[in-house]
């Protein structure tokens, strides 16, 4: 090959390649009119929460877990009952924080003026978020032990809802989560006889599982506080929205919604929950190459947005890996977290990381889909994200109902 | 002659209606609003010099002259009608532009004139329309004109027109820090900058007022609380954590926090509250209502590599703006800084709705002698108080530099903010502690007297420029602590003690106001449903207040002493007990001892 071809060659090669974009489609991303873009939404399988316990039976009754109205106000009051942690003071709901009387408007100040209380300053002021979790980085259980992970607590709120349950998914049943927790040493640290024993000895408790259940027992433990977990939901913006009203989102947050289908976000953000319902890498893109996009928080200072050479070792994630958690079998394996009520549960990722939503959907579309948003893209995807922050629904809990499926 | 009637009559309704519309009650959007005011004018000077002078003329010449006709309407809007012409060209002219008397005489001539012209041209047409008048005036005069207006959570505005800024937009404070040293560790530790995440008591009242009105509510407080969240779009205010533990922001001097945020995260993380360039780069402000300044960050001028926060450039920007600072200095000091009325954009406080005020301290400055602009030598503004170093008690005006080696200056502004509260600068610093202390003892003066059988104790607002006490005098307790004494030093008389909660006795004399909603009933610490005021008993800059303790009772007694003290507490004790709930290691104010005053019989 003569020097005059490999000339002409890299001639090509190199017009080619500066030309290229001129060839390619101009084409504007979709837009969609609202009822398009409700239409594609419900048919990539997003879908509302119902607004009645009727339909919301269908989602989450089963055969294991009949549920029945004494079962589910069992299921509230074990919830609210620090009788099932190891000191006795701590409930589910010391973690995953939610109020008893979730119509109460005025959580926030009749803690401030109670006489005695016995909740810690943090609740006292993020217990009208009513999110479900403890807004902690990392998880705070018996004896205050940190979880040795550096995982922060997940919302119970939509939680049955899921495929998986917890960060790496393992678990897959309201259930089965609720006894792992009771039992778990860094939560509440007891073990399944003493659970029996203790609620034999209360006779309340006595009385409402020889009901229900006919006797104490672990497993039905777990039964009443999951039937209670499955009423849990909350309905927002977005559930309205895709019921029809058009209204009920901004203009901004619907851009959002088109841009979470189109970029792709919704390919494992999925399902009535926005998420939960699969298992995934994360990170999926390493970038891991000389010029270092990923950064750091522990280095020397970069941070989102900004660009350096990478001259500091690998990085597991694009934010400080506190705890060293690596997702399931160690792969970085994660379930996918629902972004039903994210705005509300921050700081995000799975040690905590990440304190700004903003932040987060940043690094997500980088790493999750190779994408550098714009300023304007973000600001419509975290404004979708927003009106999936619901308050908790107030069904009308009656027996006679079934899940026919 | 009918003919040139109706064309009178409708260039006068043109007119009038053209002017009004550039009223601030109707709102026109500025593309309108330009339009508008050019016909108004243009057409007005028109109309005047074409339709309406000659036909006036004629028509009094008509009526007055030749048929000796008596009317008082026609005199009245002939006058009228004078006046406006004569407003309307020296605005034209010459203008409103806010510093002679005259145009500011014209335009309300002009503008309420208008209305009354309106009302004389409708009499002298029908000369049997009073009622029509007076159904007029009440329509346009009577009606408040906050109906129509939009309730404005609060009134920031973005000069370059952006919806929001970049928390990359803020600068860092800290990022200051390397040339003002000192102002920086003045106003570390100072009030402005403990106002938002950093301060328990706002936290828990933010958090309230949320509860109470709902989420969006908070933006009313964040305006001036936290300017740099509200115009990034936080819709609420966050405070900093350190992995599971809130950082110890109480206690903390020297803003540790920021510094080491800038180290780590350069300027990418969003400074909350009021930052060096909050203040530093509001163009405008205005009595409009809460928050009411107007912002401009990003068409600052900025020296190449200015904003870099470390490394090599960052080096070299400071040497650029060193080399050659004057620009630099204008783009963050303006001469409105100086004024009084620079502080009353967050220093009068406006409830949303019912704009019922809630804190007024700009307002009572103005009407106060402090207020005088005719004579130097006795007006003093904010910043003459508030901004000036104390020392042995006295404001004595610090000589030395703001940058540090800039020039000598012989009254450099301190950054200590020292108004009444002592105590949440105080925990992070003795000095600041000093000043504001200092400061408050400049404030007042006691005298007492007994006679028939009373007590008179006298209470002077000799040093503030405002009432006594001022801002939130809701949650201040300023009050009179009594003691009486007999010929063998026993107590037979005492007011004003702290009972063993903590809590002032209810026998106490305190200046302060007292909020009550439309039932009269008082709001607590729920201010914002403040309607009706149930009890004002705060000092006016100047005035003496006495208040007299009876002590019939006390008639055979042979008393020896009197002791009376005028005390201070930033936040009453059960304000306190409630935010300890929320911020546990916060400890309880003390009270100050402002003034004290001994009187022996003996």
């Amino acid at each position: 090959m003569s020097i005059r071809t490999l000339a002409l060659i890299s001639f090509i090669v190199i017009v080619s390649s500066f030309t290229l974009s001129y060839f390619t489609s101009k084409k504007p991303k979709q837009s969609y009119s609202d009822d398009e873009l409700r239409k594609v939404a419900l048919s990539r399988n997003m879908s509302s929460i119902p607004k009645n316990y009727k339909d919301l039976l269908k989602l989450v009754d089963t055969d294991e877990n009949r549920l029945t109205k004494n079962k589910i106000a069992l299921g509230k009051e074990l919830y609210f009952d620090p009788l099932l942690s190891k000191n006795k003071d701590i409930s589910c709901s010391t973690c995953h924080l939610i109020s008893k009387d979730t119509k109460s408007k005025t959580v926030y100040s009749e803690l401030l003026t109670a006489k005695t209380n016995k909740k810690s300053d943090c609740i006292i002021c993020h217990m009208s978020d009513q999110s479900g979790t403890d807004r902690q980085e990392n998880a705070i259980g018996h004896q205050g032990l940190e979880n040795p992970l550096h995982l922060n607590t997940l919302t119970t709120l939509n939680s049955s809802l899921a495929k998986y349950l917890t960060w790496d998914g393992s678990v897959e049943s309201v259930e089965n989560q609720s006894g792992a927790s009771i039992k778990d040493k860094y939560k509440m640290a007891m073990n399944e006889a003493e659970v029996e024993q203790r609620l034999n000895n209360s006779n309340k408790y006595h009385k409402l599982f020889k009901q229900n259940f006919g006797e104490v027992k672990f497993e039905y433990v777990q039964k009443a506080i999951g039937a209670y977990l499955r009423t849990l939901t909350t309905r927002s913006a977005y559930d309205r929205f895709l019921e029809g009203d058009n209204n009920a989102m901004s203009a901004s947050a619907k851009r959002g919604l088109s841009n979470f289908i189109d970029f792709g976000c919704k390919g494992c953000h999925t399902g009535i929950t926005v998420g939960g319902q699969s298992i995934q890498k994360f990170p999926v893109r390493d970038y891991n190459s000389i010029m270092d996009v990923t950064n750091s928080f522990k280095d020397n200072g970069r941070e989102i947005g900004s660009f350096g050479f990478n001259d500091g070792v690998y990085h597991t994630y694009p934010f400080e890996n506190k705890g060293g958690f690596m997702g399931q079998d160690g792969r970085r394996l994660f379930r996918v977290p629902m972004l039903r009520n994210v705005t509300k549960t921050s700081p995000y990722f799975h040690n905590g990381s990440v304190m700004k939503i903003r932040d987060a959907v940043i690094l997500m579309a980088r790493h999750q889909l190779g994408m550098s948003l714009t300023s304007q893209q973000i600001d419509d995807i975290v404004e979708f994200l927003k009106s999936l922050e619901g308050d908790i629904v107030e069904y009308d809990i009656k027996d006679g109902e079934k899940n026919e499926k | 002659m009918k003919n040139s009637t109706l064309y009178m009559k409708l260039s006068i309704f043109l007119m009038f209606s053209s002017g009004i519309f550039q009223m601030s009650y109707f709102d026109v959007s500025w593309g309108y609003f330009r339009m508008i005011q050019a016909i108004h004018i243009l057409s007005s000077i028109f109309v005047a010099v074409f339709i309406l002078i000659p036909y006036v003329n004629k028509h009094t010449y008509k009526y007055m002259v030749i048929r000796k006709v008596n009317s008082i309407s026609g005199v009245v809007l002939g006058i009228v009608l004078f006046l406006l012409i004569l407003s309307g060209a020296y605005l034209f002219l010459l203008g409103n532009r806010g510093g002679d008397e005259i145009g500011i005489a014209a335009f309300n001539i002009h503008l309420y004139g208008s209305f009354i012209l309106l009302a004389a041209l409708l009499w002298h047409i029908k000369e049997k329309a009073p009622n029509i008048v007076a159904a007029l005036f009440v329509i346009l005069f009577i009606q408040s004109p906050s109906y129509s207006e939009e309730i404005k959570l609060h009134n920031i505005q973005i000069k370059e027109g952006f919806k929001r800024y970049h928390n990359q937009d803020w600068t860092n404070s800290a990022k200051c820090k390397s040339c003002h040293e000192d102002i920086f560790n003045q106003w570390a530790d100072s009030n402005h900058r403990h106002m938002a995440g950093t301060n328990p008591y706002y936290m828990v009242m933010e958090n309230l007022a949320a509860e109470d009105m709902g989420q969006e509510f908070r933006l009313w407080c964040m305006g001036c609380h936290n300017p740099s969240a509200v115009t990034t779009d936080k819709i609420r205010t966050a405070h900093a954590m350190d992995g599971n533990n809130m950082p110890g922001i109480i206690f903390e001097s020297g803003s540790k926090d920021l510094i080491n945020e800038l180290k780590v995260h350069g300027n990418n993380r969003l400074e909350e509250g009021v930052s060096c360039v909050a203040c530093h780069r509001i163009l405008k402000t205005e009595s409009k209502g809460n928050s009411s300044y107007t912002l401009d960050l990003t068409s600052r001028e900025k020296y190449v590599f200015e904003d870099n926060t470390n490394g090599i450039r960052h080096w070299l920007g400071e040497k650029f703006i060193n080399s050659n600072p004057k620009v630099h200095k204008n783009s963050y000091m303006k001469d409105i800084y100086k004024e009084s009325s620079y502080c009353a954009s967050c220093h009068d406080e406006f409830l949303p709705d019912s704009k019922k005020a809630v804190v007024s301290t700009f307002k009572e400055w103005e009407k106060s002698p402090f207020n005088n602009p005719n004579d130097k030598s006795k007006h003093k503004t904010c910043i003459d108080c508030h901004m000036t170093k104390l020392q042995n008690g006295k404001l004595t005006p610090l000589k030395g530099t703001s940058t540090d080696g800039g020039t000598i200056k012989d009254d450099v502004k301190v950054h200590y903010f020292s108004g009444s509260n002592h105590f949440l600068s105080g925990m992070k610093s003795k000095e600041h502690e000093d000043q504001t202390i200092q400061l408050l003892k400049t404030a007042a003066e006691l005298d007492v007297d007994i006679r028939e059988n009373k007590i008179f104790v006298g209470v002077k607002n000799i040093g503030a420029g405002h009432h006594l006490p001022t801002g939130v005098s809701d949650f201040r307790e300023l009050w009179l602590d009594v003691t009486l004494y007999d010929e063998n030093s026993n107590v037979v008389y005492s007011s004003g003690k702290l009972k063993e909660d903590g809590n002032l006795d209810s026998d106490a004399r305190v200046f302060m106001k007292v909020f009550g909603d439309k039932d009269l009933k008082p709001v607590g610490l729920f201010f914002w449903r403040y309607e009706k005021m149930i009890s004002d008993t705060r000092i006016p800059a100047g005035e003496r207040r006495v208040e007299v303790f009876d002590i019939k009772n006390l008639k055979d007694v042979k008393l020896s002493k009197i002791i009376v003290k005028l005390n201070f507490r930033i936040y009453p004790q059960w304000v306190t007990d409630i935010v300890k709930n929320a911020y546990p290691q916060l400890t309880n104010p003390p009270v100050v001892e402002l003034e004290r005053i001994e009187k022996d019989f003996r």
